[in-house]
């Protein structure tokens, strides 16, 4: 039982902070379709920066960073360029993807896999059998926590909630929606960067391209299973990764019988099923963006 | 006609903008931006058969981009053109397998009805979705391209599995020679008829079908084309099952012409590839096929930049992804001079 529960927050930890970051952009009325490409970015910054500072702060602070710039490019393109959000996120998307392939290529040489010496600090032997855990995944329920305060319970998660639902309202009492949008899209970088830290430096030690495999955008559909709820959509992030650690459960279960590829889809599986149930319980979903903007000019 | 000139002006100016972020980020990674453009530019449009290449990869891009357009002009962002080509090719290749023997003029038809029906089927059930719950149409078109990845993998890996072949990635026997409609290169009479049937048929359907018109309507305004007595779902469904299918036709071209065969992960931009050339086109058929050429020729710049320039091919990547980030950007200034211009001439 233990290894399963293991398995759970190992895969789930990192879609948490994902999720987080897509709440956070959500509420201040950001579909943000680039988390994908954030993820990956911290993911290899952190394993890039541990190899060439040798130190699991700087690595963080590398990973941070990388992201909160590229969250501050995103905010230009979306907000003072007026692009649409899904094609720009996913053009967020593919520079994080084919940027890290890239970064990979020209340091090593090869888009081989890179591996680092020592990864987060784990949680230690007090924990018995999930000594091996992370830290990120013991601070994982207080950032959710903290997020449900700082959303429900501060001024700025008001001002938050009015940029993204009634911008105009929010500009006649003085808010500024597009600064808040920035502090929303910031706060979700350093997020993404956190949670790309844990998937490739909780457990795995080691970068490769494309290791993130949509977990960006499931991150993304949990936001919307959970209603923009941090909790809400912290659960729907778990929901994911135990349906993927059941998948994995039951290859050694059932063995050769059922095709070891299709098994990997149930998470995928899941996620349009939760998108599909979110619909019917809340009624039709809102279209995410409207397209006539797109064709009008 | 200056509402056109400005919207290219403006996918100009952006493109320019995207080149110049993509300039940072190679600086950055520690190449020359000069050299890597440079060596992009030769590989793909200077080089000798530089047209030839940018056909090869231009024309399936077409297809599936016309696709794209069609259901984004009704307001639908299938962004799964990557798993409905997937979809396509695999049934393409269940049918070829199946009729193994028969004729060319039997086989060849028959591929080119499953990889469209494919297509059609995997745009479908996010189609239904969509339309019937209202669950939101990107995150599950996005979803099922891990699933036809993984589909992909398995069958390449399984039922269709090459047992000869010793690479390292998983693909399908190859196709009896008797059924290919072009050889490796890709350009052939066959794949440009297509191409000019699939283009000359759509404009006609956009342009000049109560379709066309009400879907360009859906995509607007949905209210009013309710109030006129359309239904929605309809022209909603039609335009999602269009867009699988001709994406599904793309797939089976690719399968049937360059490749030859199933390959684990093949072509893994090609959706998102289409999805720039549409918006690049901004939603025309006549504009995709320009653009198409243009993507087209940056694709065959992917191989050529590792095996001659020995540059990094995913530098296309990241051209691909900066110019989608900026796509869709509207800038007051060019609107301003646009109309300034407009009104100074006029």
């Amino acid at each position: 039982m233990d290894d399963i529960i293991i398995a759970i927050l190992r895969s789930g930890t990192p879609l948490v902070y994902v999720t987080l970051a897509g709440v956070i952009a959500q509420r201040a009325g950001i579909w943000h379709l680039g988390l994908e490409g954030l993820m990956i970015a911290g993911a290899c910054a952190t394993i890039l920066g541990i190899v060439f500072t040798q130190s699991i702060v700087l690595a963080l602070l590398i990973a941070v960073g990388v992201c909160m710039v590229a969250s501050v490019l995103f905010w230009f393109v979306v907000e003072k360029l007026k692009a649409n959000q899904i094609i720009a996120g996913l053009g967020l998307t593919g520079l994080g993807l084919g940027g890290t392939t890239l970064a990979i290529e020209s340091i090593f040489g090869s888009q081989a896999a890179v591996s680092a010496p020592f990864g987060l600090p784990r949680i230690g032997p007090l924990f018995g059998s999930f000594g091996n855990l992370s830290i990120l995944v013991l601070l994982m329920p207080f950032f959710v926590l903290a997020f449900w305060v700082l959303l429900r319970r501060t001024r700025f998660g008001l001002r938050l909630a009015a940029a993204g639902e009634h911008p105009f309202a929010a500009r006649s009492v003085g808010i500024e929606p597009s600064r808040i949008r920035l502090a929303a899209l910031v706060i979700g970088g350093a997020l993404c960067a956190l949670g790309g830290a844990e998937l490739a430096a909780g457990s795995l030690q080691f970068f490769s391209q494309n290791m993130t495999a949509g977990r960006g955008f499931m991150a993304f559909a949990a936001v919307i299973f959970g209603a923009g709820h941090p909790v809400g959509a912290a659960l729907a992030a778990m929901f994911f990764a135990i349906v993927g650690a059941l998948g994995i459960r039951a290859q050694l279960v059932f063995g050769d019988r059922v095709p070891h590829d299709l098994l990997l889809g149930l998470p995928y599986i899941a996620t349009v099923i939760g998108i599909w149930m979110s619909a019917r319980l809340r009624g039709g979903a809102k279209a995410i963006s409207g397209f006539g903007e797109l064709r009008d000019n | 006609m200056t509402d056109s000139l400005v919207s290219i002006a403006r996918a100009l100016v952006f493109i320019v903008v995207a080149l110049v972020l993509c300039a940072v980020i190679f600086s950055i990674a520690g190449f020359s931006a000069e050299l890597m453009f440079s060596a992009i530019l030769d590989g793909a449009f200077l080089r000798n058969g530089a047209l030839n290449h940018a056909l090869r990869w231009g024309l399936p891009l077409f297809i599936t981009a016309v696709g794209v357009a069609i259901s984004f002009r009704a307001g639908y962002f299938n962004i799964g053109a990557q798993g409905q080509f997937y979809v396509g090719a695999i049934c393409a290749a269940f049918v070829a397998e199946w009729t193994s023997g028969a004729p060319a003029f039997v086989v060849i038809p028959l591929c080119f009805l499953a990889g469209m029906i494919g297509g059609a089927l995997w745009a479908l059930w996010p189609g239904l979705l969509r339309l019937r719950s209202g669950a939101d149409e990107v995150i599950t078109t996005l979803m099922g391209n891990f699933l036809a990845g993984l589909l992909l993998v398995y069958v390449t890996s399984g039922p269709l599995k090459d047992q000869s072949g010793s690479g390292q990635q998983a693909s399908s026997r190859p196709l009896d020679a008797a059924y290919r409609i072009s050889n490796s290169l890709g350009v052939s009479p066959t794949i440009i008829a297509i191409a000019v049937i699939v283009g000359l048929s759509m404009w006609l359907l956009v342009n000049r079908t109560s379709f066309g018109m009400m879907s360009g309507l859906a995509g607007r305004n949905p209210t009013m084309v309710t109030w006129q007595g359309a239904k929605l779902w309809k022209v909603g469904l039609a335009s999602f099952i269009i867009s699988g299918a001709l994406a599904g036709l793309a797939g089976t071209i690719e399968l049937m012409g360059p490749n030859g065969r199933l390959a684990s992960g093949f072509l893994p931009a090609h959706g998102f590839t289409a999805i720039l050339i549409a918006l690049v086109a901004n939603l025309s058929i006549l504009g995709s096929a320009v653009a198409a050429l243009f993507f087209g020729g940056l694709a065959s710049a992917a191989l050529y930049l590792p095996v001659i320039a020995g540059l990094p091919s995913s530098a296309i990547d990241i051209i691909n992804a900066a110019i989608a980030l900026f796509i869709t950007a509207r800038s007051q200034l060019i609107d301003r001079i646009m109309r300034f211009r407009s009104r100074a001439n006029g």
